[in-house]
């Protein structure tokens, strides 16, 4: 498995997480480290660089609810890792 | 491209679909899951509507009718889906089906596009793969007043203008806006082929040149974006509802409470509430049967309509409430929006055996029967994921094993207190059996993702809609689609297999007379397995009780009554249990019990299973290994009980 498939952007490993990112605090999704197989439907369903995205709550598993463009997504913590963000200008 | 005509006169569209016997324009509501589209099509047809499945797939296939200004137009309501990458069931049928290539079907000659207006900027992601299908096209912003009181704004004229359609606001539920819509279908009557004046050919080459799947997308989202941009698009406030009640629901320790609080009190609705309910429907199957009985004369034709379908059948009919009541629930479930909450709490103990999250609500389903539960497994995108969770599903506790366990735990096992007065031998039994069916799919599950269904699971993925109140109009609909799909089953299935097993207690004749149950062919049936189950404890007779009860397991209550010469055999007769008592040990009893635990017998599940995996190989590597989990159970557990005494 392709694991190692970059989409877009550079990668650099020192790139800020969506695991990372505090709650009620929105980024914006610059790269997704995921085979494309895997980030299809995610794709489909607006995760897409340039999207806006903010943690509302952890689940009780520990897992991020994300409000993506204005749809609220749930995904694992292990995949939320796999998407860098940054911070966007307070504009 | 030019869609198909099908006006009245137009004898293509008649040759190329049976549907098209009616030869009234058809048209299809698409649109992504939670958007409302099941509230539209149910406020447009009203009851004019069936279900059925589409030609070599169990997607089931709603098709309603509606009168404009006395024009009717058949509306075809297509599965929720995301997009258009055909990776489930759901997605291809919807392709296949806009594309009109779904044998004995005809294309449709309009789309009905319903998106969620509050989440608009995700959900017109399908816009463009929809208007890619070139048929005219009606964009349809639904809960548009909810959109409107969080201060949600778009021109929808201008929104048109830029993807090329036609936009119209409504409010399914409040009905607000339909008459807009009814107004689109009268227009696609009386012009069948009729373009859209501003054409749907939005930008973009992905039919001819192939790109990335993220260079696609990603221009998809732009262009969308810069029509809503165009169109003055703010985005609603966030539901504050919404907020608060996730607060709860999704909350640490509440949470997961809540979660159990609520599997608790669907389990204690199907199994006491329906009780009563089940009581009546049985009263009124006997009464009838009484009735059928004293109206004809005593001879063969009595006897097939009594013994055979009466028995057979009503042995069926008798889960409806319990049915009912269970897809009553989990009805409001989904619609409030609180099942998508329910799979993100049950995600992480499910991805331990190998499932996950989106498995929840199938297995769930299953404790009343397999087969909507395989079904509902549609929405499990992965397709490993999705084959190891309707593989294990038949091993949760279905109403169709409840008789053959009340039947021999009433026979067999001693009612007395266990622990207190309220948790007896009896029930402590049937939780156990509970207990043990749960364990062979977590078992089974845990196995198969480590060898034939071994590699990575999709990721969990799950969009939280916003909580609604559920509409009863739409709860009550889908009760009057299951019990009529649940009776169509009892109609036919359980008819034939009562009716072909009727017959083989006849034959063969003995001077013109009926011959023994013990000579009849289905009492040879049961000697000649009689070498293979007595290692097990069972005689011929069990054996035929088994060999019955292949295609549907609640026949065995029925068949056993029949052996034992019991007339009016149910699995609250005593005098079947008495005769049991006699003829089978407690020990044989009890590995029969396990045997039903384990064991397919239920010729639906096979079926299903087989149009679901699309070939036999996976319904038959199911039915040998649950019947061999089933032998090895029961041989162990009687070699078990001969050990304890």
């Amino acid at each position: 498995m392709r694991t190692d498939f970059i989409l877009t952007g550079t990668p650099m490993s020192d790139d800020l997480r969506l695991a990372q990112v505090p709650i009620r605090k929105t980024v914006e999704l610059v790269r997704m480290e995921l085979p494309e197989e895997q980030a299809r439907s995610l794709m489909e369903r607006g995760v897409l660089p340039g999207c806006r995205m903010c943690p509302l709550r952890v689940s009780p598993s520990g897992d991020p609810v994300v409000l993506v463009d204005g749809t609220v997504l749930a995904l694992r913590r292990e995949l939320a890792r796999c998407l860098c963000v940054k911070t966007t200008d307070p504009a | 491209m030019t869609p198909p005509t099908s006006s009245p006169p137009s004898p293509g569209a008649a040759a190329a679909s049976p549907d098209a016997s009616t030869h009234h324009p058809l048209v299809a509501l698409v649109g992504p899951p939670n958007a409302g589209k099941t509230t539209f099509f149910n406020q447009l047809t009203g009851l004019r509507q069936k279900v059925a499945n589409y030609p070599g797939v169990t997607v089931e296939k709603h098709l309603g009718q509606v009168d404009v200004e006395g024009t009717r137009v058949e509306l075809l309501d297509l599965p929720g889906v995301n997009g258009f990458s055909g990776r489930s069931l759901d997605e291809r049928v919807t392709m296949d089906a806009l594309a009109g290539t779904i044998e004995g079907m005809r294309r449709p000659d309009a789309v009905v596009l319903i998106v969620d207006a509050t989440r608009l900027e995700t959900q017109l992601m399908l816009a463009e793969p929809v208007l890619e299908e070139g048929l005219p096209t009606l964009l349809v912003l639904n809960v548009i007043d909810e959109f409107e009181a969080r201060n949600g704004h778009i021109d929808d004229e201008v929104l048109g203008e830029e993807l090329g359609v036609e936009v119209v606001r409504t409010s399914a539920r409040a009905g607000r806006g339909l008459d807009r819509v009814r107004a689109f279908l009268l227009e696609t009557s009386r012009h069948p082929g009729w373009e859209s004046p501003l054409g749907n050919s939005p930008a973009g080459s992905e039919a001819t040149v192939t790109l990335p799947m993220i260079d696609v997308l990603s221009a998809r989202r732009r262009r969308i974006r810069g029509a809503l941009h165009g169109a003055g698009y703010t985005a609603p406030a966030m539901s504050g509802l919404t907020e608060k009640l996730d607060g709860i629901f999704l909350h640490r320790v509440a949470g997961p409470l809540i979660f159990l609080a609520v599997v608790l009190l669907v389990f204690q609705a199907i199994f006491t509430w329906a009780v009563p309910l089940m009581d009546g429907v049985e009263a009124l199957i006997g009464l009838t049967g009484g009735w059928v009985a004293g109206a004809l004369p005593q001879g063969l034709l009595r006897s097939l309509l009594v013994d055979g379908v009466w028995a057979g059948v009503g042995s069926v009919v008798v889960f409806l409430p319990q049915i009912l009541i269970l897809f009553f629930f989990l009805g409001i479930l989904e619609d409030t929006g609180y099942m998508a909450r329910a799979a993100v709490i049950a995600d992480r103990s499910m991805e331990r055996v190998g499932l996950q999250g989106r498995a929840f609500l199938p297995l769930l389903s299953a404790y009343a029967c397999a087969v909507p539960a395989i079904l509902a497994a549609r929405t499990v995108e992965n397709e490993r994921d999705r084959l190891a969770t309707i593989f294990v599903t038949p091993f949760m506790t279905c109403s169709a094993r409840l008789p053959v366990y009340a039947l021999l735990i009433a026979a067999f096992i001693p009612d007395r207190a266990v622990l207190g007065p309220f948790l007896g031998a009896r029930a402590l039994t049937l939780l156990g059996l509970y207990a043990l069916g749960i364990a062979a799919a977590v078992g089974t599950a845990f196995l198969l993702r480590r060898t034939f269904l071994k590699g990575k699971g999709s990721d969990f993925l799950m969009e939280l809609p916003p909580y609604r109140l559920p509409s009863m109009k739409s709860v009550l609909f889908r009760l009057w689609d299951r019990s009529w799909i649940f009776l169509k089953r009892a109609g036919t299935i359980i008819f034939t297999v009562t009716v072909v097993l009727w017959g083989l207690t006849q034959v063969p004749r003995i001077d013109g007379a009926p011959p023994t149950v013990r000579d009849s062919a289905l009492g040879q049936a049961g000697q000649l397995i009689e070498p293979v189950i007595a290692p097990l404890g069972f005689d011929w007779r069990v054996g035929v009780g088994i060999v019955s009860s292949l295609a549907a397991r609640e026949v065995i209550v029925g068949s056993l009554g029949t052996i034992y010469g019991v007339e009016d055999a149910g699995e609250d007769s005593f005098e079947l249990q008495e005769a049991l008592q006699g003829a089978v040990s407690t020990e044989a009893a009890v590995a029969l019990l396990i045997f039903y635990v384990f064991a397919l017998m239920c010729l639906s599940t096979t079926a299903v299973m087989k149009r679901e995996t699309a070939g036999w190989k996976w319904p038959i590597f199911q039915f040998a290994y649950m019947l061999a989990l089933a032998y090895g159970g029961a041989w162990v557990a009687y070699r078990l009980m001969l050990l304890g005494g």
